[in-house]
């Protein structure tokens, strides 16, 4: 028997600290992939704003450079064509727009050069611009001596080629401002890809977790239903055994002392009164003889009511109800209590066994009343439904005062027996104050099937 | 307020009220008030489409045959003018030509000649005009101070400035001039007193370096020509030619610092942007930066639109500038600027912030309406009278094919009216004033004038191998006007480049009276003020070119006064 019993839980590891291993672990996760994220986004955001933006603000400056450039050479190109009606000294008011605009946009640009820029490109560039309009200067100034075609030949030698340097240092700058942002566009892709690749790591690793974490619950909330239902069906099965010893006992005791000292004193008393009957009328003997013979009939009536008490043999010969008649006053004789008894329904046999456990039922509630109700008068009533057998014992004596019947071992064995029927049983407060029971079972479980016809 | 006012003066309400009581209305004639709510929204005038009634048979002919070259899609430009000086003001429209080697039919340019009962006659032909060119634009200016206004066409080719005698004949003078022999792709022009000699001088906008054996094919589909954008050919500077006085002129483009090889100019208007007095020019160059000359006084001018932020647009883009005019239409004193641009770029509205100009068009209503609309024609005029400066818009597109391209952007398109509530905010309320104004059309020339001497201007449009339009600006809200005609004495005759600064309840308004702005275009050279209510001008301040300052008070509403530099006012018997 003791081989069957499952382990107590206590003997198997508590899930608890594996649960809570488990979180700490998860925290620690989420905590370190925040981490790593935000770490990463700070690098993209550094990646933006250090490199690809003042990068692309620095090729905007070096396109608009290369715009200037650009007018420029259109109007070196007018110059040297001389299609237009006006000396070389028309176009000095342009160049100077232009000039205007190429410093400020040499001046940001300046600025905005990537780290990458060498020190000897930016001499470069400066360098080739000063030439460029250092020649430009000489140009104009051919042009406003009036030599025209001096100044003409100026700019196809000198200021065009310069020109041409330049556009090229520019046309560089800007490759290489382009070679920068693919570099950066890279990297952008590989952090990208890095972080796509941890957070579908993450994702995976959280998954399993979750699904591992969920089915350990699960296994042991099955565990522990299922031990919690078997233990509650052991306690029940002890209850339901301690009850059913007891009634056994009890009802062993009460034939014994029923039949067996009730036979032994009725036949004891049965020879005290032949004996008296030979003893001489008015002796002392025969007044003796009586004496012992009233108190073997005393001791006979004494050892009955507690053989009806330990278990009404009436239960088992005359059923319930006539049970009922017969303990409830004997009830109001011994505790001074006034019960009202009704019977409602029409009544159906019931089963010895049940009607035990009623009868045991109603003996305890009313025990309780005596007790601790205070109260003067009680209640009892049974009711046979289609569906149902109900008894009620109500008081309007203290209650619990509020608080719910504690467990106590009445109370239990009250909720055991009607469980062992299949029924429940329930408390509350009736409308003034005190206590209704109430004790329903299917009426399948009480009423008897056999030829049981006791009642 | 204005339709409560309409709705009161109907004969028939008083009459019609006890039926409607009877009938159950309450008393307030509900539906009476309904249309007086609308009517309160209202724009409070009307346009009314007279071109076949007033007489005006115009066909634009831009000699399109399927070459697809560049000029047929820049249309022509059109003017008011007064040229036989009897107080009314006459219609003319510019014209192309068929190509050579294409020709079909014979077009000149039209001059109208205003009847003074609401039709015109053509008498281009008496007037000497019946000229075959490729016009594009027009400025009238009287250069020789002679009482009679003179007329430069900008062509593509030779321009040509003709000269009125006075006799209701015009001479051509190109060449006598000094004008001849210089061939280009002229667009807008304008007569201005730059030196303030007295005298007008001329500057003329020129686009690209083109002509018809250098034209560039483009294609949209990579198989059919279409028409090219600026880009595919180099700029042209302007030019600036000085008035010398004996009927000649000098080009001083290089010498005044006009030349600019890289611009590709559409629209010119003029300004005084310093308020020193001295006329500045603003031209809005197509996909290349603005140019604003800020004149030096000393016959020479310098570029400054970048400083004054009104280059470019203000994402730093030179946008594709067409039509352009300027005007106090804040009521600050200090005028701004309405710059048409390509569809998706918005028309640009600048209004002067203490040091640059910046671009309102978003905030005040007119950039979203006016992003799906390619602009050129553009004029600042008080349609409504109510003493705030309204914007019409002439828009197409350059493309038959656009459609094509941009589902929601048509080659026709319908011109716009911004109404401004002055309160910084404009509302387009070309669909709401009647007389077919807000069909599509392919609009390009715009000018105003009041043609019918009521009080309010008109309008004139012309479109793109297409008819011209006039409509007649009918007032429905009882607003009153006043209008200046001035004549210079010491000042050029027309007095172009003075302002008159009025002073009406409490109200300050300015206008310049101005050659050139808009497309191509030029409107009438008198000025009018909207008044509202009002039934007289405080004050009337005038600063003629030649610096002369001049005050007239309480002037009464409701006509025009002619005011002769140094000899006074002279009011006329109604407008």
């Amino acid at each position: 028997m003791l081989g069957s019993v499952p382990r107590s839980p206590a003997s198997e590891r508590s899930p608890t600290l594996g649960l809570f291993l488990g979180m700490v672990i998860t925290l620690a996760a989420v905590v370190a992939y925040s981490a790593y994220i935000t770490r990463q986004i700070g690098g993209l955001r550094r990646l933006q704003s250090e490199l690809i933006d003042r990068n692309r603000k620095d090729s905007l400056q070096l396109l608009r450079i290369q715009n200037d450039l650009n007018l420029l050479a259109v109007a070196m190109r007018d110059m040297v064509e001389n299609d237009e009606p006006y000396p070389l000294t028309a176009w000095s008011a342009q160049f100077q727009r232009i000039r205007t605009d190429l410093d400020d946009a040499m001046r940001l640009e300046a600025g905005l050069a990537p780290i990458t820029r060498t020190l000897e490109q930016s001499a470069s560039l400066t360098s080739s611009l000063n030439q460029f309009w250092s020649a430009s200067d000489r140009v104009f100034a051919l042009a406003a001596q009036g030599k025209q075609k001096e100044a003409r030949e100026e700019i196809r030698l000198s200021l065009q080629a310069r020109h041409a340097a330049l556009s090229t240092t520019v046309a560089r700058l800007l490759v290489q401002n382009s070679e920068n942002e693919q570099q950066a566009a890279q990297r952008v892709v590989e952090i990208y890809n890095h972080v796509q690749r941890q957070v579908y790591l993450f994702l995976a690793a959280t998954i399993v977790a979750i699904v591992l974490a969920g089915f350990s619950m699960i296994r042991w909330n099955r565990r522990l239903f299922a031990h919690i239902s078997e233990l509650s069906e052991r306690r029940s099965e002890l209850a339901q055994k301690l009850i059913a010893t007891q009634e056994s006992t009890l009802r062993y005791i009460s034939r014994e002392l029923h039949d067996e000292f009730g036979q032994i004193l009725t036949a004891i008393g049965s020879m005290l009164g032949r004996a008296g009957a030979h003893a001489p009328e008015g002796s002392s003997l025969r007044t003796d003889i009586n004496e012992v013979r009233q108190i073997a009939q005393d001791t006979l009536d004494r050892i009955r009511s507690l053989s009806q008490a330990l278990h009404p043999v009436m239960l088992d010969e005359a059923g319930l109800e006539a049970t009922l008649n017969w303990y409830i006053p004997i009830v109001e004789r011994q505790t001074g209590i006034a019960i009202s008894y009704e019977k409602q329904g029409e009544s159906f046999a019931i089963d010895t066994n049940a009607g035990v456990q009623i009868y045991r039922a109603l003996q305890e509630a009313l025990n309780n009343v005596a007790r601790h109700s205070g109260a003067q008068h009680a209640w009892v009533r049974i009711r046979y439904l289609p569906q149902t057998f109900e008894l009620e014992v109500e008081d309007h004596g203290k209650g619990f005062s509020g608080r719910p019947p504690k467990n106590g071992i009445g109370l239990v064995a009250m909720r055991e027996r009607a469980e062992l029927m299949g029924g429940h049983i329930s408390f509350s407060v009736p409308a003034a104050s005190g206590t209704l029971l109430r004790l329903i079972v299917p009426r399948e479980k009480v009423e008897s099937r056999g030829t049981d016809s006791n009642r | 307020m204005a339709g409560l006012t309409w709705v009161s003066h109907l004969p028939w309400v008083p009459h019609f009220s006890p039926l409607l009581r009877e009938a159950g209305f309450p008393s307030q004639f509900p539906l009476l008030h309904a249309l007086s709510q609308s009517t309160a929204n209202s724009p409070g005038f009307r346009f009314t489409d007279i071109t076949s009634s007033a007489g005006i048979q115009f066909q634009h002919d831009s000699g399109a045959f399927g070459g697809k070259l560049l000029p047929e899609t820049l249309g022509s430009g059109c003017a008011f003018l007064d040229y036989d000086r009897d107080g009314w003001q006459d219609i003319l429209l510019i014209n192309g030509m068929d190509w050579p080697g294409h020709k079909q039919r014979h077009s000149t340019l039209r001059l109208y000649h205003n009847n003074r009962n609401g039709t015109f006659t053509d008498v281009t032909a008496r007037a000497g005009l019946d000229i075959e060119m490729y016009g594009m634009g027009v400025a009238v200016g009287d250069y020789d101070n002679d009482g009679f206004p003179d007329i430069f066409i900008t062509c593509v080719g030779q321009n040509r400035l003709f000269h009125n005698t006075g006799k209701g004949t015009f001479v051509d003078v190109t060449n006598p001039s000094g004008l001849g022999k210089r061939l280009g792709f002229s667009t807008s022009a304008l007569w201005f007193d730059y030196d303030r000699d007295g005298l007008l001088d001329l500057f003329v906008c020129n686009y690209v370096k083109w002509s018809p054996e250098h034209d560039v094919f483009c294609s949209l589909d990579g198989k059919h020509k279409s028409y090219c954008t600026p880009e595919a050919y180099r700029g042209e500077t302007c030019w600036l030619f000085h008035n010398r006085g004996n009927g000649t002129f000098e080009d001083v483009t290089a010498s005044s610092g006009i030349f600019d090889s890289s611009s590709k100019s559409l629209g010119v208007a003029m300004l005084d942007d310093d308020q020193s007095g001295w006329p500045d020019l603003l031209v809005a160059n197509d996909t290349q930066p603005n140019k604003l000359y800020r004149n030096q006084r000393n016959g020479t001018f310098k570029d400054v639109a970048v400083e004054a932020g009104i280059a470019f647009s203000s994402e730093g883009k030179a946008r594709a500038g067409m039509g352009i005019d300027i005007a106090d239409f804040t009521n600050s004193g200090h005028a701004g600027v309405a710059i048409t641009n390509f569809d998706n770029e918005m028309t640009g509205l600048y209004e002067f912030g203490g040091k640059s100009y910046e671009d309102v068009a978003s905030q005040s209503g007119v950039g979203l309406a006016s992003k799906n609309s390619l602009g050129f024609g553009c004029v600042f005029l008080d349609a409504n009278l109510d003493g705030w400066l309204d914007l019409a818009v002439a828009n197409g597109h350059i493309d038959e094919t656009v459609r094509n391209i941009r589902g929601n952007v048509g080659y026709a398109q319908p011109p716009q009216l911004f109404l401004n509530n002055g309160k910084a905010s404009f509302r387009d309320v070309a669909s709401e004033i009647g007389g077919g104004f807000d069909q599509p059309k392919v609009g390009r020339g715009l000018a105003y004038g009041d043609f019918d001497r009521d009080g309010d201007l008109d309008l004139l449009l012309t479109t793109n191998n297409g008819p011209a339009y006039l409509y007649r600006n009918d007032q429905l809200s009882a607003n009153r006007s006043i209008r200046f005609r001035l004549i210079g004495t010491k000042s050029n005759r027309d007095a172009i480049g003075a302002t008159v600064r009025i002073v009406s309840n409490g109200l300050h308004q300015s206008r310049m009276v101005k050659s050139g702005s808009s497309y191509l275009s030029q409107s009438e050279l008198s000025v009018t003020f909207g008044l509202g209510k009002g039934d007289h001008v405080d004050s009337a301040v005038i600063t003629w070119p030649s610096g002369k300052i001049e005050e007239f008070k309480n002037l009464a509403a409701g006509r025009s006064y002619e005011c002769v530099e140094g000899k006074g006012i002279s009011p006329q018997d109604g407008y």
